[in-house]
């Protein structure tokens, strides 16, 4: 008895079960339910190699039950495949499949194996953004969003604006960071020559490192817009001391007590440690992350004291 | 092995923990012990497609508190070869298809269990199967796909080269062979393409920074020699000030990404890198030791992601891990790579 077993569409199929634990399976094998007797199913039309409208449905049934088996999927791909089934269809059911099981990453393969056949991304960032509103962290769900980017060349079509709304929304989102990163420089990183990026274009360098100090201003302890912000820094080469009046407002030795991000007096500690004779003050920073501001990493802060070269500062 | 959570939740007797958290080895062991006769239950087969990778962990688990002897090796090696197919690559149970992080976990446990000469009576030129399956799965860019169907991921790069390292068939371990079976440099220059303006590296170029992948870039860059001439000193500092960030100050536990949750298994991606770039000490291991026991189940045995949540053998297995980085008393040492 069984949704299949019960089913005429199915009758021509002698299902396989399992042969899991060989000949003295260490326990009795004491279950059944739905998902044995399609799992059944699945092995024996796997065994006879069918790709027929039918498998659409098991593989259909068996992915709402388990969306992990990764078998499950490839064979729903070569199915969709070989049978020219309507892929917008596909892409309905997805989106679907997509919000109810959004752990999973075999879904995120599958709709790039079905997008890319299609060739048309039409829909897919609508789709995603809806994803972000749930998980707005969703690491499979950004590393689709960068695939679109990159295979629809989709640089200058939107994306800037949807970080920037993204992390309007949440500072300390720092996938949005990340991916606002990706779409300001990884376009001049992938085509050889061509000016553009922090690095390659004043204009672009201006306005992004406005944009992480504004984000600064709004939360100064937050990691990912002084990562941002440094990280500009370095990549264009620019001096540290340039930076110096802005870090400053928010961590000034005159005013241990009142420092107002972490991130500022540990960038403070390096403009200071790249200062002449300024060693002794870095040193002055790093105690003070060491012992009060960042105190679970002190043996880190020891080290970056290590790497100025004067001798111990008392604090 | 099964890879049902619980019975058990991680800090349990409502987290009335003892002032001084011991690890109840004993009690992980039936744990891990237990997991296989748990077979009536759904999610025992819901968790099929990870099954040899649950081998795995159990097992260095076992391996890690000394109890190599708690699973029959008989049993072990039969399962894993059951696993393998024609072309050289493992599935994860008996009729899943061939795919790269199963074939990882597969060669791991033959690897541990002592088990090469037992594939090679199985299986004519068993070894050289599974090299050229991996190799098979490499791309023009250098990366490796997990499968036919070319999902990449920097996990399925350092699975090769793991892989081949163990089967010995790296081309540094095989000089006189023509052509080399994989292109090593292509394999290192994708893994440098992956490393972000942060100093971390992602699953892919331009993919956010992730501890769990930056495990698996620097134990490839490890592997193929080529972490310290990559990376150098200044490297390593910007990458593992990145990393002991993923510390957190209250729970003494690591996340994976800035502002995400602490969670067991990174105590091993977190770690392990740290160990591999020679900065482990730069967290506080004291207050990791303290929250990894208490993420434990000490009546039933079985460690969870976080204290409260249900315990599961991934987690167990990494909470180990973590404790022998970090030099536990009873906990065998462990190699970061």
């Amino acid at each position: 008895m069984g949704r299949y077993s019960d089913d005429p569409a199915w009758a021509d199929i002698i299902p396989l079960p399992t042969d899991e634990g060989g000949p003295n399976p260490l326990a009795a094998i004491a279950y059944d339910d739905e998902y044995a007797e399609a799992m059944s199913y699945l092995r024996a039309v796997m065994a006879a190699n069918e790709f027929s409208p039918r498998i659409l449905d098991l593989t259909e049934d068996l992915i709402d039950m388990n969306p992990a088996h990764y078998t499950v999927w490839l064979y729903r791909a070569q199915c969709l495949f070989a049978l020219k089934s309507d892929l917008h269809a596909e892409l309905a059911w997805l989106n679907a499949t997509a919000l109810e099981h959004q752990k999973n990453y075999q879904i995120w393969h599958h709709r790039m194996l079905v997008v890319d056949v299609l060739d048309s991304c039409e829909g897919e960032r609508e789709f995603v953004s809806r994803m972000f509103e749930l998980d707005a962290k969703n690491y499979h769900v950004w590393s689709y969003r960068q695939w679109l980017v990159r295979r629809f060349g989709l640089w200058e079509q939107g994306e800037l604006e949807f970080t920037r709304d993204l992390i309007e929304k949440d500072v300390r989102n720092n996938s949005a960071w990340n991916h606002r990163w990706y779409v300001v420089n990884g376009r001049e990183e992938r085509e050889e020559g061509e000016a553009g990026g922090v690095v390659g274009d004043a204009a672009v360098r201006e306005r992004e490192m406005e944009f992480a100090m504004q984000a600064i201003e709004k939360a100064p302890q937050n990691q990912s817009s002084w990562g941002y912000l440094r990280g500009i820094v370095r990549k264009a080469g620019l001096p540290l001391q340039g930076c110096k009046a802005f870090v400053q407002r928010f961590a000034s030795l005159e005013q241990p007590d009142e420092v107002r991000s972490s991130y500022a007096l540990d960038f403070m500690a390096e403009i200071l440690a790249e200062e002449k004779g300024s060693e002794q003050q870095a040193a002055l920073a790093l105690d003070m992350l060491a012992q009060k501001y960042d105190p679970v990493r002190r043996n880190y802060w020891e080290y970056r004291k290590g790497l100025l070269g004067v001798d111990a500062v008392a604090a | 092995m099964s890879l049902v959570a619980g019975p058990g939740r991680g800090g349990a007797l409502d987290g009335q923990l003892p002032d001084e958290l011991q690890l109840v080895a004993e009690k992980h062991v039936a744990y891990i012990q237990k997991l296989d006769t748990r077979r009536d239950e759904l999610e025992y087969h819901l968790t099929e497609h990870l099954r040899l990778s649950g081998i795995y962990w159990g097992l260095t688990a076992l391996h890690l508190l000394h109890r190599a002897d708690a699973l029959p090796r008989d049993g072990v090696l039969d399962f894993v070869l059951s696993c393998l197919h024609e072309n050289g690559g493992f599935g994860a149970a008996p009729g899943h298809d061939p795919h790269m992080l199963y074939t990882i976990s597969g060669v791991q446990i033959l690897a541990m269990v002592d088990g090469f000469d037992e594939l090679e009576k199985r299986v004519t030129d068993g070894k050289r199967k599974i090299a050229d399956f991996v190799a098979s799965l490499q791309q023009v860019n250098g990366t490796f796909a997990g499968d036919e169907w070319g999902e990449t991921d920097t996990r399925f790069l350092y699975g090769a080269l793991n892989v081949l390292s163990l089967l010995g068939y790296l081309p540094h371990q095989r000089p006189n062979e023509e052509p080399a079976l994989i292109d090593v440099k292509a394999a290192i220059a994708h893994i440098k393409a992956c490393q972000n303006f942060d100093g971390g590296f992602g699953v892919a170029p331009g993919a956010e920074s992730h501890s769990g992948q930056i495990f698996t870039c620097l134990a490839a860059l490890s592997i193929a020699g080529e972490l310290d001439s990559y990376l150098g000193e200044e490297g390593k500092d910007r990458l593992g000030a990145w990393l002991s960030e993923r510390q957190l100050d209250d729970s003494g536990g690591l996340n994976g990404r800035p502002m995400k949750l602490v969670d067991v298994c990174y105590s091993w991606w977190v770690g392990s890198s740290l160990a591999m770039i020679e900065r482990l000490h730069w967290i506080d291991k004291k207050k990791l030791a303290t929250f990894i026991l208490q993420c434990q189940d000490p009546v039933e045995g079985g460690v969870a992601d976080r204290p409260g949540d249900m315990v599961d053998v991934f987690h167990t297995h990494f909470a180990i891990a973590g404790l022998s980085l970090l030099g536990y008393p009873g906990v065998g040492e462990v190699d970061a790579t």
